[in-house]
């Protein structure tokens, strides 16, 4: 898949999570509603999730995301701190 | 927002997600889940042999719809709670099943996991 067939939010999802983590060290946005807007999956990978439980790295994706989530039907969160 | 209906209000959520060891609000029922993501939570849990849970349909009541949202600060459904405790959704759910996490917190509720009783079998081949 090339990056460049990647949608207009993608981008801005992807956009907003590097600035909000800029200790990411890995950052992959999914459109999995077809191109719709409507379903996102992410992948995260960052040290800023160390030691912490995956229900509160998620929620720090929420948070940063927390604006564009209002015009998504859903979303799918993988996060995972770098080996 | 402010508290909203009665049925979304933080005291009354608070009942709901206290009433049994294992809740879940979803879209639907678990006889008919309405949401592919509320189904994987319904298909795991009786994958771990656990039937007897709360399960709250969030399309019935818009106000518990979100009210629960506003409750674990968490924007989607479904949401699994394990004695009152939020947990997550989906696909934390299926990391835990995959992980072993999901037996282990189920034995802390007294719940056995149906899974371990399908190693045992299979251990006896």
């Amino acid at each position: 898949r090339s990056f460049a067939s990647q949608t207009d939010g993608e981008a801005r999802v992807s956009r907003v999570l590097r600035e909000k983590f800029p200790r990411a060290s890995a950052i992959k946005v999914v459109d999995i509603s077809g191109g719709c807007g409507a379903m996102y999956e992410i992948h995260i990978e960052s040290e800023e999730f160390r030691e912490k439980r995956t229900v509160q790295q998620h929620q720090m994706v929420n948070q940063a995301l927390s604006e564009e989530i209002k015009s998504m039907h859903g979303l799918r969160i993988f996060t995972s701190t770098p080996k | 927002g402010g508290g909203g209906g009665g049925s979304g209000s933080r005291e009354a959520v608070e009942r709901l997600v206290r009433e049994h060891p294992v809740v879940v609000f979803m879209k639907g029922s678990p006889a008919q889940p309405l949401c592919g993501f509320s189904n994987a939570v319904v298909q795991i849990l009786r994958l771990h042999g656990v039937e007897d849970y709360r399960a709250h349909d969030v399309l019935q009541d818009p106000d518990l719809r979100q009210g629960i949202k506003n409750y674990s600060n968490w924007p989607t459904i479904p949401q699994v709670y394990l004695n009152g405790e939020f947990v997550g959704g989906c696909d934390i759910l299926l990391q835990m099943h995959q992980n072993g996490d999901l037996v282990e917190e189920l034995k802390k509720l007294g719940i056995r996991s149906a899974l371990l009783d399908a190693e045992k079998d299979q251990d006896k081949k």
